[in-house]
């Protein structure tokens, strides 16, 4: 088939921070030296930020060096001037830790929803000229000849059915070429994957690893006490999850009588049986929860994974025609919880790096390489070295990650063992051990939901006539091998119940798939112990419809 | 033939409602707003129509400085032009006071055939296509599922309970367009890229002669007195049992005893 093509000088692929402010970037530089650079972002998302989901309190440096004058342009700043609180959570009770650790201090930021910054972002990346494209997902990355140079990204077809026949609405693709493409589609891009194996991105590198958000923004009755608590901003370790379980709770207050509230859960987990959702239900039961949230309604739900990997799971950034920003390339700070401002950061050193490739004519990897040298230098650079091993010290057992994260603090993150290793989260789950999960107390509808209401409440939706963007390699697997290891795990780990085991003819297990369901948040493809799902992008405009999240 | 659509801007049917503070309105951020879908069929009519006989394709809306990207969108499916109705005393119109602003537009354009919705999924009010033809003095047919042009005639397929009703009138005419009447076409990315630098005119009251007492808030014949949200459904209930015969002894227990319908 002939596809129209639109040449760029610029694209980026995916409209989260680190693409818009990479955009946004380049727009200010052509401006700055008399040039003109043409910059397309695409996303796969509805609308600008439809897909973007953080916690978020976010360090508005990176912010303040791209628009100094962000406060005036409008920025959605939730709630300011933040006190922060700590507490350790056992099944009963909440005990505030004295002492802040000083990476966790956010007096200088800002709790923000990232929906709402992306879709800012994204009309004054629109306004300063940027071709922003909503609604079209990339689905292949195109190559020269040769295989060694990315030229550009294919979109998605629309109008195309179950079977994979043309429907009546049929729209082809097309192929957007660019000197350089930037990967910016968030944690564990499907575009990047396969782009990565082609250009060895990965090799030699440790391997990506993950964390599971379950997120809501609850509206609070006026006479909340959180409405008017000093800390606006709380975080929880222990209780759901023990301290055997990386990941830890947090409340974040929003304007408007709101709360973001959310549960993060390492996926290097190791019970087959844990479920993020249920651990999330059981986090919002807590005493200090329920207490801070009593009376409240939800009025939006989502997921999405944290590549919380770092410094040395960062990919190889650069190649022929081609960077890597953002939580594709692991910019994210474990660390200090935040990763708004340093995918950001990512995209605007990016931005600087390509401009000067443009004006010099030459976008091979060698130019290209300036963006990892100042990624290194930059104060990006610096932060990712403090935390270079701390979701390493995370994963080992409470006491020696006691003694790794105090050494780390000492030494600028270098620690005892540096680098410390990392083991992919499809490799952590223990078989043949099935404890029957906790209990969970009863669902209202309305604070406390089940995943199917959050799903509704998250506004997601495919077109149903399309294929499944599920890939399962080997479908027989799901109903031996995993079920008897580890009692197919895909139905507890999947946040929007897309895998159900049902019960077909004569009795026998069947994989049971309802990809409309999806959030988007791929924690499947990372968590699957047999690498059995391959996560593709569906049809673009499909997925949630996140506003506030 | 100069076949103009108008079309309105409308929340997300998926979005979450909420009620705003004064209680007679819905709360207007957090929503994501989309191209009313029945105005979509009348887009996607307009252009096979344009596509099959020729002509040009016109859209137009009458709403806040949003709507626009509803314009655009129509633009981006392939229509030729925009003209966007935008004046601060146009908002909080009835149905016959948005009618009256359409029409006045409209006396101001050629056209042959106007397509427009059966309805907003808004305000569900059913009104405002035809109160337009009426204003303007043209038939209507409304809810049309297929429709054919003839000589100088057009003539339209209507569902009715249990089967079709066909109806013809003279050019030009308004039809509403009812869910069936086609697939309408995704906005191409070429074609985004084109919509941006088609023409689209923003009119206000005065340049169209409307008397701005006469519709918008202050023209309402309709007051809305309060807006609630519809009560929540209970949860559905599977009723579960070993046997077939178990299964259907528990539901007419269920519905004896419990929701006592038999």
């Amino acid at each position: 088939m002939e596809r129209e093509r639109l040449e760029f000088d610029v694209v980026f692929v995916g409209a989260g921070p680190a693409g818009l402010a990479g955009a946004i970037r380049l727009k200010q530089l052509a401006a700055e030296r008399g040039r003109e650079i043409e910059v397309c972002v695409i996303d796969k998302a509805p609308a600008l930020g439809a897909h973007s989901l953080s916690g978020a309190v976010v360090d508005p440096r990176a912010l303040a060096e791209l628009l100094p004058d962000y406060r005036e342009r409008g920025c959605p700043i939730e709630e300011e001037g933040l006190r922060d609180a700590v507490f350790y959570l056992t099944a009963a009770k909440a005990l505030r830790l004295p002492w802040v650790p000083p990476f966790l201090h956010n007096e200088g930021a800002f709790v923000g929803s990232l929906s709402k910054l992306c879709a800012w972002l994204g009309a004054i990346a629109e306004e300063a000229g940027v071709n922003v494209f909503p609604g079209f997902a990339g689905v292949e990355a195109l190559f020269d000849d040769a295989g060694g140079r990315v030229l550009g990204v294919r979109t998605g077809d629309k109008g195309v059915d179950k079977q994979g026949r043309r429907k009546g609405n049929f729209e082809p693709g097309v192929d957007l070429l660019a000197k350089v493409t930037v990967f910016a589609e968030g944690p564990r891009g499907s575009l990047l994957r396969e782009a990565a194996k082609r250009l060895g991105l990965f090799d030699g590198r440790m391997p990506q690893v993950f964390e599971t958000a379950v997120k809501e923004v609850i509206e609070l009755p006026e006479a909340s006490p959180f409405l008017t608590a000093p800390e606006a901003v709380i975080h929880t370790f222990g209780f759901p999850l023990g301290l055997h379980t990386k990941g830890g709770g947090f409340l974040y207050r929003m304007a408007e009588r709101r709360v973001a509230l959310g549960l993060v859960v390492g996926l290097d987990y190791a019970d087959p049986m844990l479920e993020p959702y249920r651990e999330f239900l059981r986090f919002k039961r807590h005493p200090l929860v329920a207490g801070l949230i009593a009376g409240g309604r939800v009025l939006q739900q989502g997921a999405k994974t944290l590549p919380v990997g770092g410094w040395y799971s960062m990919p190889r950034l650069c190649a022929d025609g081609a960077l890597v920003i953002g939580d594709s390339a692991c910019t994210l700070n474990a660390r200090r919880l935040k990763g708004v401002h340093t995918a950001m950061k990512s995209g605007m050193l990016a931005a600087e790096t390509i401009a000067e490739a443009l004006a010099a004519g030459d976008t091979g990897a060698s130019a290209l390489e300036g963006y990892r040298r100042r990624l290194e230098e930059s104060w990006l650079g610096e932060e990712l070295r403090q935390a270079r091993n701390f979701s390493q010290a995370l994963s080992r057992p409470p006491a020696s990650r006691v003694v790794h994260l105090g050494a780390q603090m000492l030494s600028r993150g270098r620690g005892l063992v540096d680098p410390m290793p990392l083991h992919e989260d499809c490799s952590t789950l223990r078989p043949g051990v099935f404890r029957e999960p906790a209990p969970v107390a009863d669902l209202d509808g309305t604070l406390y939901l089940d995943k199917l209401t959050g799903v509704y409440l998250s506004g997601t939706r495919h077109e149903e006539d399309q294929p499944c963007h599920l890939h399962i390699p080997h479908p027989e697997l799901c109903t031996t091998r995993c079920w008897q290891e580890y009692r197919s795990p895909c139905t507890r780990f999947c946040p929007g119940q897309v895998y159900e085991i049902e019960t077909a003819e004569g009795g026998r297990p069947r994989l049971k798939l309802n990809p409309s369901n999806c959030l988007h948040c791929k924690t499947c493809e990372i968590k699957d112990p047999l690498r059995n799902i391959l996560w593709n992008c569906p049809e673009g405009g499909g997925g949630p419809n996140w506003t506030i999240l | 033939m100069n076949i103009v659509v108008l079309v309105k801007q409308v929340p997300d049917t998926e979005s979450l409602v909420q009620i705003a503070a004064d209680g007679v309105s819905i709360r207007k951020d957090d929503v994501k707003w989309i191209m009313n879908p029945y105005d979509e069929l009348a887009v996607e009519e307009a252009l096979r129509i344009r596509e099959a006989k020729g002509g040009g394709v016109t859209v137009v809306s009458c709403g806040g400085p949003k709507a626009q990207e509803t314009l655009r969108t129509a633009l981006a499916m392939g229509a030729d032009k925009a003209v966007h109705i935008q004046d601060p005393a146009a908002e909080g119109a009835d149905a016959l006071g948005t009618a009256r602003i359409l029409a006045a537009a409209l006396k101001a354009m050629p056209f042959d055939l106007i397509l427009c919705g059966q309805r907003g999924v808004d305000e569900d009010n059913v009104q405002v296509g035809p109160a337009v033809a009426e204003r303007l003095g043209i038939p209507h047919l409304s809810f049309v599922i297929k429709v054919e042009l003839l000589d100088g005639r057009v003539r339209g397929h209507r569902v009715v309970e249990g089967g079709t009703v066909v109806v013809e009138a003279p050019l030009p005419a308004l039809l509403t367009t009812q869910r069936g009447l086609n697939d309408p076409r995704y906005a191409s990315l070429p074609g985004i890229m084109k919509a941006k630098k088609k023409p689209l005119e923003v009119k206000s009251l005065a340049d169209l002669g409307v008397d701005p007492a006469t519709v918008g808030a202050a023209g309402r014949k309709v007051v809305v007195r309060a807006l609630k949200l519809p009560p929540a459904r209970q949860a559905v209930r599977m009723i579960g049992g070993e046997t077939p015969e178990a299964v259907a002894a528990e539901l007419v227990r269920v519905l004896h005893e419990e929701a006592k319908l038999i």
